[in-house]
């Protein structure tokens, strides 16, 4: 047991909770010592703590916001913590990730998110080559052969290199250290100081599970790293990169002329509907099925019309079948779905399809009336059928849209011209959208 | 009337949830694709920073939500969005947002299960794993809409619940209130507002008494206290004391451990949010929720057209449960419908206990929505 005396940042007189001798003691003390040496205020620092034996820490740092998380997310909290600091509030805060080896294998993707969008944080990875709490047992991070409660005859495994991954995913400032190093603090104020993301993995022993079982000092660990093949000291110091809030109000806020709040439309009295008309509209993804019944409804909505829209399609959204049910109606639609159709609407066969599979012809009376493409085959139904050579006078993109057209024309659902007017903002003169037999009587 | 419909919009319930949370004044969402609660997710990053926010693509789900609470924690009310696959990862995080008392909104809107199941396809499966996510069966608000308007002012009561009781709330949807669009009509709804999170600062009065996670009363909800603000913070996710650090088992780390539950039960009669249509002399009841809740409409409709008396319950507040409501609603009624979506009856089985001596039955699918006719056969 340790005490410590003289701690700015720390509990004064804290006992540190660690076992004899192990690494974290020492890391925590140069820690508050790095603090002291960049001078800041207690209140503009946040350490985040894993879990494990390095998760106990938040008890001995009284002066500094503490936050004690859930395993290897403590870079995920700290990414939010620290991306709302920079946008949207008063960009103060240093915030500080504590992170075991076991935390930062199992937090993995947080760690290179947080460096691949170069949030301002700093995390330190005490790695003592195992899972220490637990009971000792190998971690992502144990070295080859190394002996742990979980590998009695050694680790298969060579240990991942963290600050390769680092490297990897951009982070600005990278650097490994071992736990006795001389110059401890200093480093870790320079990754702390350091605008953007930046990682210090300090090697250090854990006392109650690896020294026992491996011939192992801390004198050892540096070597014992370049056997893995991971360097010490500072592996990259780039100052270039522009840090998470200073790229986001130039990529983004310098934006906010072309972003548009959402539309209204002001309804007219444009129908004379006393019962709902429920379509369903099928056809080829790709084909603006969807897009087509969409402006269907934005008519009908602008007509002084309720309505809903339906889609459906499978999940990819480029092939294979589209299909939408609508229903217009003059009051309030609860169930969304078309049980009985008024309009079917099909223009390819892949549509009709899937109607098929999904048991159109129980879902259709005689009042029923099918706009189809001349190409679709049917079954003997009792409704009437209307075969327009859709495909050929619209083309495949727009053979929904001139299907309901057609409807809206010879049925007066709502005022034509709103759709016109509609159809012409998107594709220009009414008159030529189509090819001209369209315009024709068209039965 | 006129004047009245004077704002109108085709939305989906996704783009709907979006804009209520921008009028609850959410500045933060982090989000993960994920069919049917994608739009929602797409209209955050549209819109959020046009009104002071911020909105951040995650690597996952796990990091969403972790980037959430972070924001909130830093003092911004935050939200993000998944469905079921994305819910289960979440899960972790919903614990730590409950535990540590920090407001956080989760939009999960529903679709076919188990596992990855059916991204096109609806379902109203997720409401046990909702509830009951939390080691220890906390009370998770849950509120529950039944169309894209509903979807706006549900959003901002989730907010609003969220910040009053230091909870996370989880607006619960579906793929067909989500992906539907839908005549939407704004009156009314930019005149609604949630509630501001309370802070603590060195100059209040009870900054001497004030605690992390302190209270005096089953009803209080202590003050919030910013990362990076003037009072520390020191939050954990371990089972802590007042003061939030880690404690084993003493009295007073079990009485904030049960504050948990306690505080929101002691609101629970300010988080009724129902809609009763009684009629005199019905023996039927039929209850639903969601999408369903439509159809239910729609059947009650049908069944009184064809004389018989039945009443109709639709639940927006489904957890807390608002059982002194139910039990109002099925006083003279000796038959309880339940329809929702799911195999098994997930919320039927929660409230049947409510109906004691009363025949209960479900109407119950997968795969598509609950038709009219599927719920007016049950209503004999
Ligand atoms: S178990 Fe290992 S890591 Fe944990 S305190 Fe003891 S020596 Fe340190
Ligand atoms: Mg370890």
């Amino acid at each position: 047991m340790q005490v410590q005396e003289n701690c700015t940042y720390m509990t004064s007189g804290a006992v540190m909770p660690f076992c004899k001798g192990c690494g974290h003691s020492n890391i925590l003390k140069k820690l508050n010592e790095a603090l002291g040496e960049l001078k800041l205020d207690p209140k503009d620092v946040c350490l985040v703590t894993d879990i494990g034996c390095i998760g106990l820490t938040d008890a001995l740092f009284d002066k500094v916001h503490t936050v004690h998380t859930t395993h290897g997310r403590s870079t995920g909290f700290a990414t939010g913590i620290a991306v709302a600091d920079k946008v949207l509030a008063e960009k103060r805060l240093k915030t500080i990730v504590l992170i075991g080896d076991g935390g930062s294998m199992i937090g993995l993707l947080h760690i290179v998110n947080a460096a691949l969008m170069n949030v301002d944080l700093t995390v330190i990875v005490a790695n003592n080559f195992l899972f220490g709490m637990t009971g000792g047992q190998q971690s992502s991070l144990t070295p080859e052969h190394f002996i742990t409660q979980t590998t009695p005859f050694g680790n298969m495994n060579p240990s991942l290199d963290i600050c390769g991954i680092a490297e990897a995913s951009k982070a600005g400032f990278i650097a490994r250290a071992v736990a006795s190093d001389k110059d401890l603090s200093g480093l870790m104020a320079k990754a702390i100081q350091h605008s953007g993301f930046s990682i210090v993995e300090i090697l250090e022993l854990c006392t109650e599970h690896a020294t026992k079982r491996n011939d192992l000092k801390g004198s050892m660990l540096a070597k014992m790293a370049e056997a893995e093949g991971h360097k010490l000291g500072i592996l990259r110091n780039d100052v270039e990169r522009r840090e998470f809030s200073v790229k986001y109000a130039a990529d983004v806020q310098s934006h906010l002329k072309e972003m548009k709040p959402p539309r209204f439309i002001e309804p007219i009295e444009g129908h004379k509907l006393k019962m709902p008309v429920g379509f369903i509209i099928s056809g080829s993804a790709g084909e603006r099925v969807q897009s087509s019944a969409g402006m269907l409804c934005q008519a009908a909505l602008r007509c002084g019309l309720e309505v809903t829209q339906k889609n459906d399609n499978p999940v990819t959204q480029g092939s294979g079948f589209s299909l939408s049910e609508v229903i217009i109606s003059p009051e309030e639609i609860n169930y969304t779905g078309v049980s009985e159709a008024d309009f079917v609407v099909v223009v390819s066969e892949t549509g009709m399809k899937e109607l098929k599979a999904q048991d159109i012809y129980q879902r259709i009376s005689d009042k029923t009336v099918f706009i189809v493409d001349e190409s679709i085959e049917l079954d003997e139904v009792s409704s009437k059928v209307i075969k327009l050579p859709l495909r050929k006078m619209c083309g495949g993109d727009k053979a929904s849209l001139g299907a309901l057209d057609y409807v809206i024309r010879n049925y007066s659902l709502f005022d034509h011209e709103i759709f016109i007017k509609l159809l012409e903002k998107k594709f220009g003169e009414y008159s030529k959208i189509f090819r001209g037999e369209y315009y024709l009587d068209l039965v | 009337m006129q004047s009245l419909r004077k704002k109108v919009a085709l939305r989906s319930g996704n783009q709907m949830t979006a804009e209520g949370a921008i009028q609850a004044g959410c500045k933060f969402f982090a989000g993960y694709p994920i069919t049917p609660a994608s739009g929602i997710y797409k209209g955050m990053i549209d819109m959020l920073p046009l009104n002071g926010g911020i909105a951040i693509s995650s690597p996952d789900e796990i990091s969403a939500l972790t980037y959430c609470v972070g924001a909130s924690m830093r003092g911004f009310k935050a939200m993000t969005a998944t469905s079921g696959p994305g819910w289960a990862l979440m899960i972790e995080t919903l614990q730590y947002a409950l535990i540590t008392e920090t407001p956080v909104v989760i939009a999960v809107v529903q679709r076919l299960g188990p596992s990855t199941g059916g991204a096109t396809q609806g379902g109203q499966g997720d409401i046990m794993i909702t509830e009951f996510a939390t080691s220890g069966g906390y009370t998770i608000p849950v509120l529950y809409p039944t169309n894209a308007k509903e979807c706006f002012e549900l959003t901002l009561k989730a907010f609003d619940w969220s910040e009053k009781y230091r909870t996370p709330v989880v607006l619960l949807t579906d793929k067909e209130i989500g992906m539907t669009t839908e005549s939407v009509n704004y009156a009314g709804l930019y005149e609604l507002s949630s509630a501001e999170r309370k802070n603590i600062r060195n100059s209040d009065a009870d900054i001497k008494k004030w605690k992390m996670y302190g209270f005096d009363s089953p009803d209080m909800i202590t003050k919030f206290a910013n990362v990076g603000g003037e009072v520390k913070v020191t939050a954990t996710g371990s089972a802590h004391n007042a003061m939030g650090y880690l404690k084993k088992n003493d009295k007073e780390t079990i009485a904030t451990l049960l504050h948990l539950e306690e505080k929101i039960l002691a609101h629970k009669d300010e988080m009724v949010e129902v809609k009763k249509e009684l009629q005199d002399g019905a023996d039927t009841l039929v209850i639903s929720f969601g999408i369903t809740a439509r159809t239910l409409k729609d059947a009650v409709k049908l069944a009184r057209e064809g004389g018989r008396k039945v009443s109709s319950l639709i639940i927006y507040s489904m957890f807390p449960i608002p059982e002194r409501e139910i039990i109002l609603s099925c006083d003279n009624c000796t038959r309880i419908v339940v329809a929702e979506e799911n195999i098994s009856g997930q919320y039927r089985k929660l409230i049947e206990p409510l109906f004691a001596g009363k025949e209960v039955v479900g109407v119950n699918k997968i795969g598509s929505m609950i038709t009219t006719m599927e719920i007016a056969e049950r209503i004999v």
